[in-house]
């Protein structure tokens, strides 16, 4: 499932932030590696809340997330509380 | 007063991305309007055509930079990157220069961003899946706002708003800025963007061309008697206008200079054009030139092709001009591209007056007996062209008209 994730996320910075495929991996963290600010921040949770299907626009956890793996650890903890 | 001279010029619109492509297509009479099919969805949108442009590659411009450009902006983009060219003016020696400022308009903001924006919030009254950038897109300064962003202008930014004369008023507030010692450099002009939105603004008000539409590359007609309303176009236009010794100073290549300047509202109606305040408009201008009617060599109509303001502008020319001066209009060629059409078409005016040719209006055949009274150029001209006028009056009741001489360089 957490391939399948990570695939889901990369497209999202691809297709929403043209960043390069080589670019993306676990760690890369996503303001200092990938040139991400906050206002792409906003971008990238409408574009992950299309993604996955989710509702996070007020979720503090994304306040602490810095790398890919992060975001992916993330959206696992989302499914599963969603799975309760 | 200090004297203001243009050293650069760009464009881009439905005749293509750059000065040297506008000027060859209205020597060779291209018509720019095409039939939008995929307007056909909109009930009650009478008028299906319209003159397109083509952006270039975008990725030229870095995401974030590019990420809160509107189509307009972009188009305004490409015609700064192209005019600042021409004026021999490299992007990296812009930046930290208090006394490089940039005037720019449009009608509104990105028509497609707000669109966008209404139609994902609306359906169900959601905002969670709005972008970042819908509110930089949409503003009123967005093109002022990008420009200034990307050439990295920490000068005067202003953002003129003034429908069809926004751009017109932004060369003139350049103008002011240069002359009154505000600014050395101003990077001035216009842009705007096609959306059925745009056209059918017009459209309801019954002033677009809808007889037109299997045959588009026959409208809009200014002052021709067969005319049914103007064709809405897109593009930018920007001009380098620069302090005459700073330009000489540094060598530029001089185009033109500004002489005059004037805008003024009609104070009447929102919508139906005046001759009053037209003439009003044409003779504080050159009163600011300190010329006399007869010096003008060549006007530039703002005439669209709708019924009323073709003729009140034919009046208002003949009631300062005559029948002799030379009057033509370029909407034939690039549609009524708004807020742009003040800064693209005086572009090509420079051009003209540069080459002494005087290109004709395109698709007016017969001239309406309501606009004959003035001097119509049907046929291209060849003759000396030392000062021409140009026109821009919007809706609102607001006009805007500059006066430019021809630069001789060393005589001067």
């Amino acid at each position: 499932m957490s391939d399948q994730i990570d695939k889901m996320i990369y497209e999202v910075f691809e297709e929403s932030f043209e960043i390069e495929k080589e670019q993306l991996v676990p760690e890369a963290n996503i303001f200092e590696d990938l040139g991400l600010d906050s206002l792409d921040v906003v971008d990238l949770v409408v574009a992950l809340q299309k993604k996955f299907n989710v509702e996070i626009r007020t979720d503090e956890r994304i306040k602490e997330i810095r790398t890919l793996k992060d975001l992916g650890n993330f959206i696992i903890e989302l499914q599963a509380e969603g799975l309760h | 007063m200090r004297r203001v001279v243009v050293t650069g010029t760009g464009s881009i619109s439905a005749l293509g991305n750059t000065m040297s492509e506008l000027i060859h297509s209205i020597e060779n009479r291209v018509c720019g309007t095409k039939k939008m099919e995929s307007w056909n969805q909109y009930k009650g949108l009478q008028s299906l055509v319209a003159a397109p442009a083509e952006l270039p590659d975008v990725k030229i411009i870095p995401r974030k930079m590019r990420r809160s450009m509107g189509r307009m902006s972009l188009l305004a983009n490409f015609a700064a990157l192209e005019a600042l060219e021409s004026a021999s003016i490299p992007k990296e020696t812009i930046s930290n220069n208090p006394r490089f400022g940039c005037v720019a308009g449009s009608t509104m903001g990105s028509a497609e961003a707000l669109n966008d924006t209404f139609e994902t919030m609306l359906p169900d009254h959601d905002l969670t899946l709005l972008k970042s950038m819908g509110f930089f897109k949409s503003i009123s300064h967005t093109v002022a706002m990008n420009l200034a962003q990307y050439f990295r202008i920490t000068g005067c930014v202003i953002a003129n708003s003034a429908a069809c004369a926004s751009s017109l008023q932004a060369l003139g507030t350049g103008f002011d800025l240069i002359r009154h010692n505000r600014q050395d450099i101003v990077l001035c002009g216009g842009a705007e963007e096609l959306h059925p939105t745009v056209t059918g603004s017009f459209d309801i008000l019954f002033a677009t061309s809808t007889k037109y539409n299997q045959s588009p590359e026959k409208t809009p007609r200014p002052f021709d008697k067969n005319r049914d309303g103007l064709v809405c176009g897109e593009g930018a236009g920007i001009l380098i206008l620069e302090e005459l010794e700073h330009a000489k100073k540094r060598g530029a290549n001089i185009l033109a200079e500004v002489i005059g300047y004037n805008t003024c509202g009609s104070g009447d109606h929102i919508s139906h054009s005046d001759r009053r305040a037209m003439v009003q408009c044409m003779e504080s201008a050159l009163a600011d030139a300190k010329i006399k009617p007869s010096d003008i060599d060549f006007v530039n109509a703002h005439a669209t092709a709708t019924l009323q303001g073709d003729n009140e502008e034919a009046v208002a020319i003949h009631t300062i001009f005559g029948n002799k001066t030379p009057v033509n209009s370029f909407k034939g060629y690039l549609g009524h591209t708004l807020g742009a059409s003040g800064s693209i078409e005086l572009s090509i005016v420079i051009d003209m007056m540069n080459n002494n040719v005087i290109y004709p209006t395109l698709n007016l055949d017969n001239v309406d007996e309501a606009c004959n009274m003035i001097n119509h150029v049907q046929t291209k001209l060849n003759r000396k062209i030392d000062f021409i006028l140009k026109n821009c009056f919007a809706f609102g009741g607001i006009n805007a008209s500059i006066i430019l001489k021809k630069y001789e360089g060393i005589n001067e």
